[in-house]
């Protein structure tokens, strides 16, 4: 007889004890104060809180922009808490998908080119055609592919967020950190925007959503709220 | 193999250019003129100096050339046409005077001076004294004065083979003497533009009395050239002037005082060290004093560069401080683009880009921007001394044949690098402390 195997799958990300003071002001303020999170692969996380409640920081810390002043930060069960910034570079590129309640499509460019964006960062090199391919093939995964060639003033607000969607996936991340996605889109748009941020999650990547919206948040696996800096 | 990290800011550089390109083009307008004004100074410097050294090379002899200067005493003229004959690496000249005109007159232009001051008087009527190197000095009997007549004087060199390898001689028209041919009885004789300036204002007689010739000739006119010196000069093969003056003449100490007799000049191809030595033992043996023989290297370059360098160094450094206020656009326009692509370059980061990308992309693109300026003031300084050649060339005889110098072209590019890196930094360094959180709290 042989013992039933238990999978234990490794968390994604896991932070412990996150703390993040505020300075450079007349009295430091504690943005996050011990913040413990999760995530597994194909899980997804909505965060709730107030305004200045700490869920934008904590994101920032989660997408290495910025730095902890004191907890512990493990991706793939490596400590990355004091990770050198060069190095930071390099695991934004490889493992984490951005998306922001504004789009930040550059002007200039088409969508394609928008989206080829986050392969064009340095961080290795694939040729004209690949790329071509990996954006065409993220266009698709949001839906828009047929709007490849167009600029973002010819395209809506939730076309825009697609893009920006689809310039998150490209690289095909472990984890998408989305900062109230649907904060400048109407419900039904937003609605979309959550489902396509959903389906990812469903090929094994992990999801943070920052959302004021309680209806999106409880399509996600788990909700969260901040507040004063802490889970409740 | 182009890494990615500089494909990515030649891209990203590329596609920053193209999406401003009116804010391109004005900072280009300021250092276009910087770049132009470096390209000019420089292709200025090197034409001049070209100009200077190819006209300093008509009397000099070229750069390199080994120059011998020897008394036309105890025979060395003989001695020294013998020891040249049929080399091609060494060519001596033989100068001596003739009249061309009228036997028996003054020469308008007497003593061989430039026809610009002739007949203009000032005949000097006082004695004549010859001193000799023991400081005994006597009067020496005056010149009997001959009538005015039509007549030119001036200088004949006669040249044991073709001298243009050493002095650069410009054609202007006619024939250069060939020395491949057989000797004519008629000499054939090349003048400078001088003595044809003198032919053409006053009608003289074709006929030339040669300085210690036994009979007048009757010389060819074959060709005319530019040799550099203001005098009346004719040219005309050695071989051809012995058939009028058979034995080489040993002139005395007081003929060569009173600026008669023979004159010789020795040049030597760079390395004929042993030529040298043989020509110097030849003329010793022959008993000419080893003090009296010169030789020296031509270097009309170096000590023409250095009179250049001051000249150069003051035009460059106020084409400098014009490229200063071109570098000044381009970090106005950098400073003003960076704040304004504030989001997208913390965007960038955020999907993985590193500082140090990021400032090369900023960099990238204002070396570009150089690189293109200088690219376009370049072909403007070509194009621009194309047509000043056009216009102004048959003006500056010097300047024929002269081509936009490389030397300005490679000073045009470094200073459009140059610009791009200094205008570009101060804006690279600021995009690259942008804070990534810019895009969270947008």
């Amino acid at each position: 007889m042989t013992a039933p195997q238990v999978q234990v799958q490794a968390p994604l990300l896991q932070l412990n004890g996150i703390t993040k003071v505020l300075k450079g002001q007349e009295e430091p303020r504690t943005i996050l104060s011990g913040v413990d999170l999760t995530v597994h692969p194909g899980q997804s996380v909505a965060i709730l809180g107030r305004s200045g409640s700490g869920k934008s920081t904590l994101l920032s810390l989660i997408g290495l922009f910025d730095r902890a002043d004191e907890g512990q930060y493990f991706l793939h069960g490596n400590d990355i808490t004091k990770l050198p910034e060069r190095r930071a570079a390099a695991l934004r590129s490889a493992e984490f998908g951005f998306v922001f309640q504004r789009f930040f499509l550059l002007k200039h460019l088409t969508a394609a080119q928008n989206v080829a964006m986050a392969l064009v960062n340095g961080q290795g090199w694939s040729a004209r055609r690949k790329r071509k391919q990996q954006v065409m093939d993220a266009l698709e995964q949001v839906g828009i592919a047929h709007l490849a060639k167009s600029k973002p003033s010819r395209l809506s607000g939730g076309e825009q967020q697609r893009v920006a969607i689809a310039r998150a996936l490209v690289r095909q991340p472990r984890v998408i950190l989305a900062d109230e996605p649907t904060g400048a889109l109407d419900t039904e748009t937003g609605n979309l925007v959550v489902e396509v941020l959903l389906n990812t999650t469903r090929q094994g990547c992990g999801l943070v959503l920052v959302t004021h919206d309680h209806d999106h948040a409880r399509k996600m696996g788990r909700v969260l709220e901040l507040r004063d800096g802490r889970f409740n | 193999m182009l890494s990615g990290k500089f494909r990515s800011a030649l891209v990203i550089g590329g596609q920053g250019i193209r999406a401003r390109k009116l804010r391109t083009f004005l900072s280009m307008v300021s250092l276009f003129l910087g770049v132009l004004a470096v390209v000019t100074v420089q292709a200025g410097a090197e034409i001049a100096e070209r100009a200077m050294l190819t006209d300093v090379e008509l009397q000099s002899g070229k750069d390199g050339t080994m120059m011998g200067y020897i008394p036309g005493e105890k025979g060395a003229p003989g001695i020294v046409e013998a020891t040249l004959k049929g080399r091609a690496d060494a060519v001596a000249m033989i100068s001596s005077k003739a009249v061309i005109g009228e036997p028996g007159v003054r020469p308008i232009n007497e003593g061989g001076m430039p026809f610009e001051y002739a007949n203009r008087g000032g005949d000097y009527s006082g004695p004549s004294v010859y001193c000799d190197a023991g400081g005994v000095c006597q009067e020496q009997k005056p010149q009997e004065k001959k009538p005015d007549g039509q007549a030119i004087e001036v200088s004949m060199v006669a040249l044991t083979g073709d001298i243009r390898p050493f002095k650069p001689f410009r054609p202007v028209s006619g024939n250069w003497l060939d020395f491949g041919s057989a000797p004519s009885l008629a000499p054939r004789i090349v003048l400078n533009e001088e003595a044809a300036k003198g032919l053409r204002m006053y009608r003289v007689p074709g006929e030339m009395m040669i300085e210690g010739a036994t009979h007048h000739v009757s010389p060819q006119i074959i060709g005319v050239v530019q040799d550099g010196y203001g005098q009346p000069r004719v040219y005309l093969r050695l071989d051809e002037l012995r058939t009028w003056m058979p034995a080489p003449a040993a002139t005395s100490e007081l003929d060569r005082f009173r600026g008669g007799g023979t004159g010789l000049e020795v040049y030597l191809q760079p390395g004929s060290d042993d030529l040298q030595q043989l020509l110097k033992a030849k003329l010793v043996g022959a008993g000419i004093e080893q003090n009296n023989l010169h030789f020296r290297v031509v270097n009309s370059k170096e000590r023409m560069e250095s009179q250049l360098k001051i000249m150069r160094l003051i035009f460059l450094g106020m084409a400098f401080l014009v490229l200063l206020i071109g570098v000044a656009g381009i970090l106005n326009v950098g400073l003003a683009t960076v704040g304004e692509r504030v989001e997208e370059f913390a965007l960038r980061r955020a999907v993985g880009m590193s500082r140090m990308l990021l400032a090369g992309i900023v960099l990238a693109e204002t070396l570009l921007t150089g690189l293109l300026t200088a690219a376009l003031a370049i072909g403007a300084g070509a194009a621009g001394l194309q047509v000043a050649l056009m216009m102004f060339g048959s003006r500056f005889p010097s300047l024929q044949g002269t081509t936009f110098p490389w030397e300005a072209g490679v000073a045009g590019v470094i200073a459009g690098l140059l610009a791009g890196v200094l205008g570009g930094l101060i804006p690279a360094i600021r995009a690259a402390r942008i804070p990534i959180a810019t895009v969270m709290r947008a």
